[in-house]
């Protein structure tokens, strides 16, 4: 199978808004894709609904073959596909090492509880990876917003996905953080094979990023280049 | 394994590289101290209405620690904390005198049931959230209350009608038991459940519980099925709620229709305000020191129910973390926030709590 | 056939009671946004001011429910100010504060007037054809309870409810007009609370006055709200009174336990079976 994940004839309206129509997109294993729109083309909801946040009003989702469109979010982190968002809901009495444990624990594979506090385990191999290894113990609620941000990402890829679905996640970043997480995704997408989805409105970063970039206006996809 | 130095870690203070201090060890000489005072009470022979009054308080320890588990650990707001309770309590009851069962197959009944009811309970809340939880408990609670007060059963020998306002006698295989050993027993049940629910709440499950409670949005973008938790918790604090309540009932010999009041419920919620949600042990004390102080001195009920109420607003308006909560705060005030609830971080909340 | 139409009447004049009620609990829900719980203590709480009154010979509906709106307003403004508006979006405190203080008023009301049922005088009743019989405490609560929401429909969809519109719409743009959001919230609360003690002292010449004869009353005014929603003072008004019939031929028929635990079993089948609506609800809050 050559697709990872396929959408067909997306559709979905708020009211009488119509925020996304027709919208048809794949992503091969592996694949490095960007998604490029304007504030307000849409780009959160399609990326709710590929996530499984949102229920499209009408088309269908498939993963490695499977339809997958009214598969919950969380089925769906167990699936392989994870995302980011854009604006974090961090846990306010967890610490960074319980929230990424969560994420280990409940995607599946088994080796996220059990470790003592002061020993090194899968939890703290991601920890180091995304930065974060020195703030383990402090609380996620009082995370700086780059912070934020590395901890959506170990949060991702905790579950070893397939395919990372990312939400603006390098907007608004310090230059050292977006250095960190642009090498991160790098080595994810190269060393894990790690397919993803980017979301952006900054095109330098996309094209320096992604092989292949669809843009979003009002609603529909109507330009992909191959970068 | 990548060297942890080689990412330019963000400027940060050596202190979120450390554990916590173990402050647990501070609470644990409290925590000792107390059970000594409670094991040797008895030995200074006081009246036996004392005994009394702290045999129940052990068992509404293990009510309040019970309700800790789901609307504490788990964010989840239960107003109807008091349908298992009552579940198992009549249970208990109907069984052993009706059925004739022996007690020790009708308490391991009645606590199943408890927590089969819980389950449901969890199920048809899962979807809702905050106060609708709550609301809904209140219900299914009230519901629970209205039949067992309506509704009347026929004993075998003598022919009264049971049930109603008075409720159901348990056969109990002992004629009159000691208060002494009632006390322990009691006592030795509350540590028992305690140790139980905080080795729950450190477990896996228990920090996936807190993760729902904390960001539901989060846990399930980690992978979480949150209605199968929610259904968890409300089992796991329902079984021991209903557990609290088949050792209520042996105690007092009767099963009666205010093991499934309002009033009840909303009891266990005020002990969890007062000690500290989420802490199980706060609870616990809080509930051992209201029930002592209100019942001890011998206040008409309708005087009770209102001291409770007063003391929850005041609670929650001047101690929102509890007396844990706050005591914790205290605790860690040199060193900064440890991670305890602090007063300031209630607007906060919105950010953390519930769905976007 | 008699007795069910005069079910149909007596159930027409309680509902149309509950409908000044449920539109309180409407409008904090849909201002505040907050699940009152102690809703049904204020219209206790009128209940008990019409009793009183009662006894010291002011017999007159008319009379005691102004009397008990103003009590209650000044009650409700407190509340609303020490405890709702600071409290507001503590899923834990607010609910479970509010029933504290349903809770409160309960045994207050039970320390210092007992458990036990208590009733007014109602005065004679006008007879109609056929036998019916026309409580004259009914049409006056039916009078002004169509009264009242006509009102409030009109002061809604005019100028001055627009500050109430915005608020329940849009929270922060209602902020940044410079509308006191605070005060305009626990006012609302303060008049909603009103409403409902209005309704309990237009009510209690109907039956037995009791510390526990509100927790029905809310019930009933949040099923109100949940299936008729926010929007609708008409819908609020006409759900009411279907309910109000309802529950009189409930209590009559069977009885009024059973009435009691079918608006229990309606709360949970509403909660159950309609958790996109109870999001939305619940969703207005952010």
């Amino acid at each position: 199978m050559n697709t990872l994940l396929s959408a067909d004839g997306i559709a979905k309206s708020f009211g009488p808004t119509r925020v996304l129509s027709g919208i048809a997109l794949s992503v091969a294993p592996g694949e490095p894709v960007g998604l490029f729109g304007p504030n307000g083309s849409g780009k959160t909801t399609l990326v709710n609904i590929l996530s499984g946040l949102l229920l499209p009003d009408a088309g269908t989702v498939r993963f490695d073959g499977k339809e997958i469109t009214r598969l919950p979010l969380d089925a769906r982190y167990r699936l392989g596909i994870a995302r980011t968002f854009q604006i974090p809901h961090p846990y306010p009495a967890l610490s960074v090492r319980e929230a990424v444990r969560v994420a280990l624990s409940a995607g599946n594979r088994g080796e996220g509880g059990g470790t003592r506090e002061d020993e090194e385990g899968p939890a703290e191999d991601l920890l180091a990876r995304t930065g974060l290894f020195n703030q383990r113990f402090v609380p996620c609620a009082q995370l700086s917003q780059g912070c934020l941000r590395r901890l959506e990402f170990a949060r991702g890829l905790a579950c070893r996905p397939k395919l990372l679905i990312l939400d603006e996640i390098f907007s608004a970043l310090s230059a050292a953080d977006e250095e960190d997480l642009t090498a991160l995704l790098r080595a994810a997408n190269r060393d894990e094979g790690t397919a993803f989805l980017l979301v952006s409105h900054n095109p330098p970063l996309l094209k320096s990023l992604c092989r292949r970039i669809l843009v979003l206006e009002e609603g529909r996809i109507v330009r992909e280049r191959t970068v | 394994m990548r060297n942890a130095a080689s990412f330019r870690a963000p400027k940060v203070s050596l202190r979120g590289g450390t554990p916590p201090a173990r402050s647990t060890w501070r609470g644990g000489g409290w925590l000792a101290a107390g059970i000594g005072l409670l094991l040797l009470f008895p030995l200074s022979s006081p009246d036996a209405f004392f005994l009394d009054v702290f045999t129940t308080g052990f068992l509404l320890a293990v009510f309040a620690a019970s309700w800790d588990v789901v609307g504490g650990v788990s964010g989840q707001i239960t107003l109807g904390h008091a349908l298992p309770f009552g579940a198992a309590a009549y249970a208990c009851a109907l069984l052993t005198s009706f059925a004739g069962w022996p007690l020790p197959l009708a308490v391991g009944a009645a606590v199943l049931l408890a927590a089969v009811v819980g389950a449901g309970i969890g199920t048809l809340s899962a979807p809702l959230t905050g106060p609708f939880v709550a609301l809904l408990t209140l219900a299914l609670g009230e519901i629970a209350h209205e039949v067992a007060v309506g509704h009347t059963f026929f004993s075998g020998p003598g022919g009264y009608a049971w049930g109603g306002e008075g409720g159901i006698p348990v056969a109990l295989p002992w004629r009159d038991a000691s208060p002494f050993s009632s006390y322990y027993a009691a006592l030795a049940f509350l540590c028992l459940a305690s140790f139980g629910m905080l080795r729950f709440l450190r477990s896996e499950a228990g920090l996936i519980l807190r993760a729902v409670a904390g960001s539901p949005v989060t846990a399930q973008a980690s992978g979480v099925p949150i209605a199968r938790f929610k259904r968890l918790a409300f089992a796991v604090g329902s079984a021991f709620a209903g557990a609290a309540g088949a050792g209520f009932v042996l105690h007092v010999g009767r099963a009666t229709a205010t093991d499934l009041s309002l009033e009840l419920s909303f009891q266990a919620a005020t002990f969890a305000a007062v000690g500290g949600r989420g802490t199980i042990v706060g609870p616990v004390v809080a509930a051992l020191v209201l029930h002592l102080l209100f019942q001890g001195l011998s206040l008409p009920p309708s005087a009770r129910v209102l001291l409770y109420a007063l003391t929850l607003l005041l609670a929650l308006r001047f101690f929102p973390g509890g007396v844990v909560g706050t005591a914790r705060d205290l605790a860690s005030r040199p060193g900064g926030k440890e991670g305890g609830r602090s007063p300031r971080r209630r607007g906060r909340n919105r950010n953390g709590e519930g769905a976007p | 056939m008699h007795p069910l139409l005069q079910v149909l009447l007596d159930g027409l004049f309680t509902g149309a009671a509950y409908a000044l009620m449920a539109a309180g609990m409407a409008l904090i829900l849909g201002v505040v946004k907050v699940i009152n719980l102690s809703h049904g203590a204020f219209f206790t709480l009128g209940a008990y001011v019409a009793y009183v009154l009662a006894e010291r010979g002011v017999g007159s509906p008319i009379a005691a429910a102004p009397l008990a709106a103003v009590i209650a307003f000044a009650f409700g403004v407190f509340l609303g100010k020490s405890f709702v508006n600071p409290v507001r979006s503590h899923p834990f405190a607010l609910p479970v504060g509010t029933l504290a203080c349903a809770l409160l008023f309960e045994q207050a009301a039970q320390m210092v007037w007992g458990p036990h049922p208590l009733s007014i005088e109602a005065g004679a009743p006008w007879v109609g054809p056929g036998g019916l019989v026309i409580r004259r405490w009914g049409v006056i609560a039916f009078l002004s309870s169509a009264a009242l929401l006509g009102g409030l429909k009109w002061v809604l969809s005019a100028r001055p409810g627009l500050p109430l519109r915005l608020i329940a719409e849009d929270e922060e743009i209602a902020c940044s007009l410079g509308m006191d959001v605070e005060a305009i919230r626990y006012l609302t609360f303060g008049g909603a609370c009103a409403m409902a003690a209005a309704a309990g002292a237009l009510l209690s010449p109907s039956g037995a006055v009791t510390p526990t004869m509100g927790r029905a009353p809310l019930l009933l005014s949040l099923v109100v709200v949940i299936v008729a929603g926010m929007d609708s003072v008409a819908a609020i008004f006409l759900l009411s009174i279907g309910l109000g019939i309802l529950g009189n031929a409930c209590a009559w028929f069977l009885s009024p336990q059973w009435s009691y635990v079918a608006l229990l079993v309606a709360v949970c089948l509403l909660l159950s079976a309609r958790p996109a609506g109870i999001v939305a609800l619940a969703g207005r809050r952010d």
